[in-house]
């Protein structure tokens, strides 16, 4: 058999850094193959084959830790949507997931997969990035992981600052403020359901007594990496919404947009979608605290 | 590689390349023909089957992760008791026409009617099929069918683990 058709299954963690620190790379790591599998020529070309979906920690980990919530990067969407823990304290992560190809899709596709994918397009990236979620990176020294955030791990489109040995093993999500919260997740594609989406949009923000207290919002898929709109977020922040406010958020997020087409329409288009979408979500977030 | 695996209550043991589709082992070497490949991207959900009590797309599936797994397929679904009961509410309702996605939309019904406590709306439907196309019938008639099957509660406790359980007798 060809050494291209390496495989190895790890149980678990010790075992995967072993295989790791045992071979040569390259290593291609494999969770649910939703991306891997269609990407024919690389999947073709794929070599050393490592499993992640049998590696226990990677696959089962999924519950509150130390104050926030841990996902191992293995688990499948539709696990993280049917988990009680997270419904309650990350309702947005819910609604990306849900949001993500279908359920066949969801009963495998998984965060790491998706961060490691590195897709501008990728639907759970900019939820992760509002989150403010830790993405840890094995394997661990000392039993210490290399911790990053969202946008430091994607440096372009496929690329991603993981080094031929290392792989994301959790996605950690510190429990925030429930009190006055308010989020959002929308997505404009072809087909909501199965288009890769051309666009996102995740808002996580706080409100006490009608002032916008706090607010993130990230978009996805109009430039070659997410987004964080820090200018627009500060048009908002300390300020009572109102339609004009609104507005200005509006113009200042057209502007911050760097789209990944440089077709002049389909800029446009993406700048002028973005602006709708967060108008929209503005708007309805605001009047259920009754402007 | 050496696979072992469950097919339909029943163990079998292959010969094959790793990163051989689930889809063409089903399909080709164990010759279950309902398996069928549409899109071979995922997106169509001709393939589907049941993967370890999950409905998946079978043509992303690598034979690798595949080893020491339980599969059912439409051939394994027709054992369960309310199989008779989908298949005529599809026909009553003129949800078939080709019949070529047919296969996965029952795979799926019966998947998604097996978490359901309660019967199911439109909207919800559309959400949990989404990941089968049909190419003739324009999914009104599908909708509806599902929608009929989830008002049957016996139809709604009837998980497709099961499904070896009869399938063994
Ligand atoms: C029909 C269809 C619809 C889809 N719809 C959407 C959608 O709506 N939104 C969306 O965002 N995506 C969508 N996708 C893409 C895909 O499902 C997601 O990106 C998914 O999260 C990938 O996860 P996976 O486990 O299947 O990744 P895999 O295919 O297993 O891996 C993807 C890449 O990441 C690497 N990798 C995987 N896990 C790790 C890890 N832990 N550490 C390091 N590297 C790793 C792999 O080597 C590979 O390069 C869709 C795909 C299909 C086929
Ligand atoms: S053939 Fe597998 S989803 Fe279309
Ligand atoms: S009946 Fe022909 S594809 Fe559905």
């Amino acid at each position: 058999m060809s050494k291209n058709n390496t495989v190895f299954r790890p149980r678990d963690l010790k075992e995967l850094d072993r295989i790791i620190e045992q071979n040569v790379p390259p290593f291609t790591f494999v969770a649910g193959a939703t991306d891997l599998m269609v990407q024919t020529e690389r999947w073709r070309a794929a070599a050393n084959l490592i499993d992640l979906t049998s590696v226990s920690e990677l696959h089962e980990t999924l519950g509150v830790k130390d104050s926030s919530v841990r996902i191992g990067a293995a688990v499948p969407y539709s696990r993280i949507i049917k988990n009680s823990v997270v419904r309650e304290l990350l309702p947005i992560l819910v609604e990306a997931c849900r949001q993500i190809g279908s359920v066949q899709i969801q009963n495998r596709g998984t965060l790491g997969g998706n961060i490691a994918n590195a897709s501008p397009a990728g639907d759970s990236l900019p939820v992760l990035a509002v989150l403010d979620a830790n993405i840890w990176i094995g394997p661990a020294r000392n039993g210490k992981f290399t911790i990053k955030k969202i946008d430091e791990i994607m440096t372009g489109p496929g690329q991603t600052i993981l080094g031929e040995k290392q792989y994301i093993a959790f996605i950690e999500i510190p429990f925030h403020e429930r009190e006055g919260q308010f989020w959002a997740f929308r997505k404009v594609g072809q087909r909501s359901a199965l288009a890769i989406s051309k666009l996102n949009l995740a808002v996580l923000g706080w409100l006490n007594d009608g002032i916008v207290k706090d607010i993130r919002i990230c978009s996805g898929s109009v430039a070659p990496q997410i987004n964080r709109h820090r200018r627009t977020e500060e048009i908002l922040r300390d300020k009572k919404p109102d339609e004009k406010l609104i507005e200005q958020a509006c113009q200042m997020i057209r502007r911050e947009i760097s789209p990944i087409s440089d077709i002049r329409s389909t800029e446009e288009y993406r700048r002028h979608t973005t602006a709708e979408v967060l108008r929209d979500i503005l708007y309805q977030t605001f009047a259920i605290y009754d402007l | 590689m050496r696979i072992s695996f469950i097919v339909n209550g029943k163990s079998v043991e292959l010969d094959v390349s790793p990163k051989k589709r689930l889809l063409d082992i089903l399909h080709d070497d164990l010759d279950l023909i309902s398996v069928k490949e549409g899109c071979g991207k995922g997106e169509c959900g001709a393939c589907a089957v049941i993967f370890n009590g999950e409905r998946v797309n079978s043509c992303l599936i690598p034979a690798f992760q595949t080893d020491g797994s339980e599969v059912i397929t439409l051939e394994g679904l027709k054992e369960l008791p309310g199989y008779a009961a989908i298949e005529r509410a599809y026909v009553e309702h003129g949800a078939v026409q080709c019949g070529f996605c047919l296969s996965g939309f029952v795979v799926s019904t019966v998947a998604f009617l097996k978490e359901k406590k309660s019967p199911a709306d439109e909207e919800e439907i559309k959400e949990k099929l989404a990941g089968n196309l049909c190419r003739c019938t324009g999914y009104t008639k599908i909708i509806e069918a599902v929608k009929d099957l989830s008002l049957q509660e016996d139809l709604r406790r009837q998980p497709e683990a099961e499904v070896s359980h009869y399938v063994k007798k």
